[in-house]
């Protein structure tokens, strides 16, 4: 039986304005169909996230959160520090894209079945529990994210992704940029994480978070 | 050592050191200085696949039954080709808007899908202004390929790989200035034919050669080199002729010193061309190489759904589920059995029934980032310099340049201005415009002026090409080659899942990277369901 999903299809020829002051590069084919809707290649079918290209998981976050990291990310807000490697993957991603197009990506993204991610880190999670306390103040104490405090929802992402985040957050690999500000914030937080240990102890917890989201 | 097999001169790690006895003297003499070819030869026998019979199939009438094709890269057209043929029901899921994968070919108005750097190819409309952007060779042993290209009627003509009239340019040698490579390698093996001379007359042999034996070997050794009676290169018109040798008495070249050579590593490379895969006589698909593709869709065009990404894959006992989002909707195919060539690393991004050391294995595999580049050149200036086809070698980033065959004496021409296949990431991670920056300045050492006579550059970073986000499985993680657990793995890639899924393409095989491989594996498939089905009550 086909299901039909309502997508708003939004096909833009945008290519190459970059390019084409190049010695003569590539223009626009006509005819050729192309929109900015190629995030599922690296996100996975309904941006369930993929270890094997290290993209996390994009269906079920919130609209502000996503809209924000993609103009970050466009801006080299985000993505830009030689440390930040899985970053530094995404930026060219969303350099190109147009407000308009983000926000056709971020209805595309909120019709997406979303599938909480399996855990494959293993950690204390009690000790996690203990490290959590702080976290709970901005993601809230089922990791469900705060609108108001700019922290996105952590349960159900994938537990590899949280990981890299912390890491580069305290190696200042991500929110170091002077101009992220939401970063920042999260960067100073990242104090409370002793090392590897207690970021995998955390993400534990974080995990098992999800597991009653699944229940 | 693992060998790439995109490349045939990629710099080879220096021998262990390890201690010298006098026996062993001539024996490291040769393996050292790359005329090893002999000496080195049972190494070699391991990484050179044994050239096969080519693979045919003799598969039992499809009676009907349905296969669903994931990916339209070489091995899912050939398994719907094959099934076709025999009767299947079969359909080709394919998400991008061409079949082919990694038999790409660029030319006039090709939609080049880098994620984040699409380009439309603006070279002049005319037949021998192409680009393979992906699979270039196929060496005469890949018979299996080349019998479907008999086949399917797609025309074949020689690709010149080695040419001794290209270039060797390396910063460190010369000042940089590039030399013929026929000048680098006659003196190299001057030189080294002269140690090996001075070696075979000094040394004792525990096992001393007869006088003739002694003769024969040192003729050879004398006729490597080009070395006169006493056993010393004084140079050689193989290099080239400075001036004359038609009407006027030729001029040689001057002897370019040892120790001025040995400032590059590409001698590494020079000296063993032409061996391996490259050995064979290599072949292109005339025109480009995606004609390949162009003949298998003679005989299946219609089955093809372009635009058809697969979403998710259900493994059931009776048959499989597959959905796919095709013009803004999900819809659901079923068959009795399915043939998935998807990047394993893209599979694992998929909604999916597999079981979990399955999905171990896809996850497993990594993914290589070969990168190359193209420029359309207002003029064949190579062809002013003897050049007809071949490869230039330069140590920096962009490392090759490749002249074309095709159009031979016209005006125009697109020739290969970057390809690298182990440090892709380089100019993957730059911007269009800095790379190509990167390649005019690399192309002006060897060829001044190149800024102004080439242009329209085409780059494909295979990393970030839609749909594929990567050039070729790389499954060995050791140098040592491969792993039990890797074989392991590979197996259980290779067997189908449930009797009904089978993984294919050249990630499914001991030598990825080459179309034959890809072939190999699709004919893996088939004659294992085939042999199945026949013993299996209808
Ligand atoms: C730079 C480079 C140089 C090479 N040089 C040579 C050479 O000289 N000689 C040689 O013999 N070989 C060469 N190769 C290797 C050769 O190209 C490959 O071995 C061969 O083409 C692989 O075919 P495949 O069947 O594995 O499919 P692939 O080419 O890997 O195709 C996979 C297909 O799956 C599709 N797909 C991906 N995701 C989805 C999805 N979700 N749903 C539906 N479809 C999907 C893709 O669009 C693609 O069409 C080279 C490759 C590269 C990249
Ligand atoms: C070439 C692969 C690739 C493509 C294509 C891609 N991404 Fe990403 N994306 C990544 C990777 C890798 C990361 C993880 C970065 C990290 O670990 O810091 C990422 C991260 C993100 C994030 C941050 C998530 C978070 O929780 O902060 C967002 C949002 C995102 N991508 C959205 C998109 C959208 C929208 C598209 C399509 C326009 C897209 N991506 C296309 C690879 C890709
Ligand atoms: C002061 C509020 C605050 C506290 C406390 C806090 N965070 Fe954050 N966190 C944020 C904000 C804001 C962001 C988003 C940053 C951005 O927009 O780039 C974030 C982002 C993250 C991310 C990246 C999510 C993604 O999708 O990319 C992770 C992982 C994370 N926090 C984990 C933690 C953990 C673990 C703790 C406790 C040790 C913690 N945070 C404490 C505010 C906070």
């Amino acid at each position: 039986m086909p299901i039909t999903c309502p997508f708003r299809r939004l096909f833009r020829i945008c290519l190459l304005a970059a390019a084409a002051s190049l010695a003569g590069s590539a223009m626009a084919a006509p005819g050729e169909r192309l929109d900015d809707r190629y995030c599922t290649t690296c996100h996975g079918a309904d941006g369930r996230g993929n270890e094997a290209v290290q993209a996390p998981k994009l269906a079920g976050m919130a609209s502000w959160y996503l809209r924000l990291q993609l103009e970050n990310y466009r801006a080299g807000i985000r993505g830009a520090h030689p440390g930040d490697i899985e970053g530094l993957a995404m930026q060219p991603m969303a350099a190109g894209l147009t407000d308009e197009s983000i926000e056709d990506i971020l209805d595309w993204i909120g019709g997406w079945k979303v599938i909480p991610a399996t855990p494959t880190i293993s950690g204390d999670v009690a000790a996690g529990a203990a490290l959590y306390r702080t976290c709970a103040t901005c993601h809230g104490a089922a990791a469900e994210g705060s609108e108001a405090l700019g922290a996105p929802a952590l349960a159900g992402q994938n537990d590899w992704y949280m990981v890299t985040q912390l890491e580069n957050f305290l190696a200042g690999a991500r929110g170091a940029h002077p101009e992220d500000i939401r970063g920042a914030q999260m960067r100073t937080m990242t104090a409370v994480l002793g090392g590897e240990q207690d970021i995998r102890d955390v993400v534990a917890y974080i995990n098992s978070l999800t597991a009653r989201m699944v229940e | 050592m693992i060998r790439n097999p995109f490349c045939d001169l990629q710099p080879m790690k220096a021998e262990p050191a390890r201690p010298v006895s006098r026996r062993e003297f001539l024996h490291l003499l040769a393996a050292t200085g790359g005329a090893g070819a002999v000496v080195k030869a049972s190494a070699a026998l391991g990484l050179l696949p044994a050239s096969a019979e080519a693979s045919t199939l003799q598969l039992a009438p499809g009676n009907g039954r349905s296969a669903l094709i994931l990916g339209g890269g070489l091995s899912g057209l050939t398994v719907a080709h094959e099934l076709a043929k025999t009767g299947w029901d079969c359909t080709i899921l394919e998400a991008s808007q061409r079949c082919g994968g990694r038999i790409f070919t660029v030319r006039h108005g090709t939609l080049i899908d880098e994620l984040g750097n699409r380009q439309v190819c603006d070279f002049d409309d005319a037949p021998h202004l192409y680009f393979n952007a992906g699979a270039a060779r196929i060496p005469s042993t890949h018979r299996t390929l080349l019998n479907y290209c008999k086949e399917l009627e797609v025309e074949l003509e020689i690709f010149v790989n080695e040419n001794k009239s290209c270039w060797v340019q390396d910063d460190a040698m010369l000042g940089g200035r590039p030399v013929r490579n026929a000048e680098y390698t006659t003196h190299m093996r001057g030189f080294l034919a002269e140690l090996m001379a001075k070696a075979m007359t000094e040394t004792d042999m525990d096992e001393p050669f007869t006088d003739s034996e002694a003769e024969t070997l040192l003729g050879m050794i004398r006729s490597f080199g080009n070395l006169d009676e006493e056993h010393v290169y004084r140079g050689s018109f193989r290099a080239g002729h400075a001036s004359g040798g038609y009407l006027d008495d030729g001029v040689q070249k001057d002897i370019i010193a040892l120790r001025d050579l040995l400032k590059t590593r590409l001698g590494m490379g020079l000296l063993r061309a032409s061996e391996g895969e490259t050995g064979p006589i290599l072949l292109q698909a005339r025109g480009g190489m995606d004609r390949i593709v162009d003949g298998f869709l003679r005989q299946i065009g219609d089955r093809v759904r372009y635009r058809a990404m697969v979403a998710s894959i259900d493994v059931r006992d009776d048959g499989v589920e597959v959905a796919c989002d095709h013009d803004g909707s999900r819809r659901q195919f079923r068959a009795d059995y399915c043939f998935n060539c998807i990047p394993t690393h893209l599979v694992t991004g998929l909604d999916h029934n597999f079981p979990a050391d399955y999905v171990e294995a896809l996850g497993y595999v990594r993914r290589g980032a070969a990168y190359k580049a193209a420029f359309q050149a207002r003029e064949r200036f190579w062809e002013q310099q003897d050049i007809y086809g071949g490869i230039t070698w330069m140590t920096n980033p962009s490392r090759q340049i490749w002249y074309p065959i095709a159009g031979i004496h016209q005006r125009k021409g697109v020739i290969l201005g970057a390809y690298d296949y182990i440090n892709g990431m380089h100019h993957t991670s730059m911007t269009q415009q800095q790379r190509v920056e990167a390649h005019l300045a690399d192309g002006e050492k060897v060829h001044p002026g190149y800024r102004e006579l080439v242009e329209r550059p085409v780059t494909v970073a295979w990393h970030r090409m839609n749909h594929m986000l990567g050039c070729s499985a790389r499954w060995p993680r050791d140098s040592g080659g491969w792993s039990q657990a890797e074989q392991a793995r590979y197996r259980l890639l290779q067997a189908p899942l449930n009797g009904r899924h089978y993984m294919i393409g050249d990630q499914i095989s001991m030598h990825s990277a080459w179309m034959e491989s890809a072939l190999l594996s699709a004919h893996w498939a088939l004659n294992d369901l085939d042999l199945r089905l026949r013993n299996s009550p209808a």
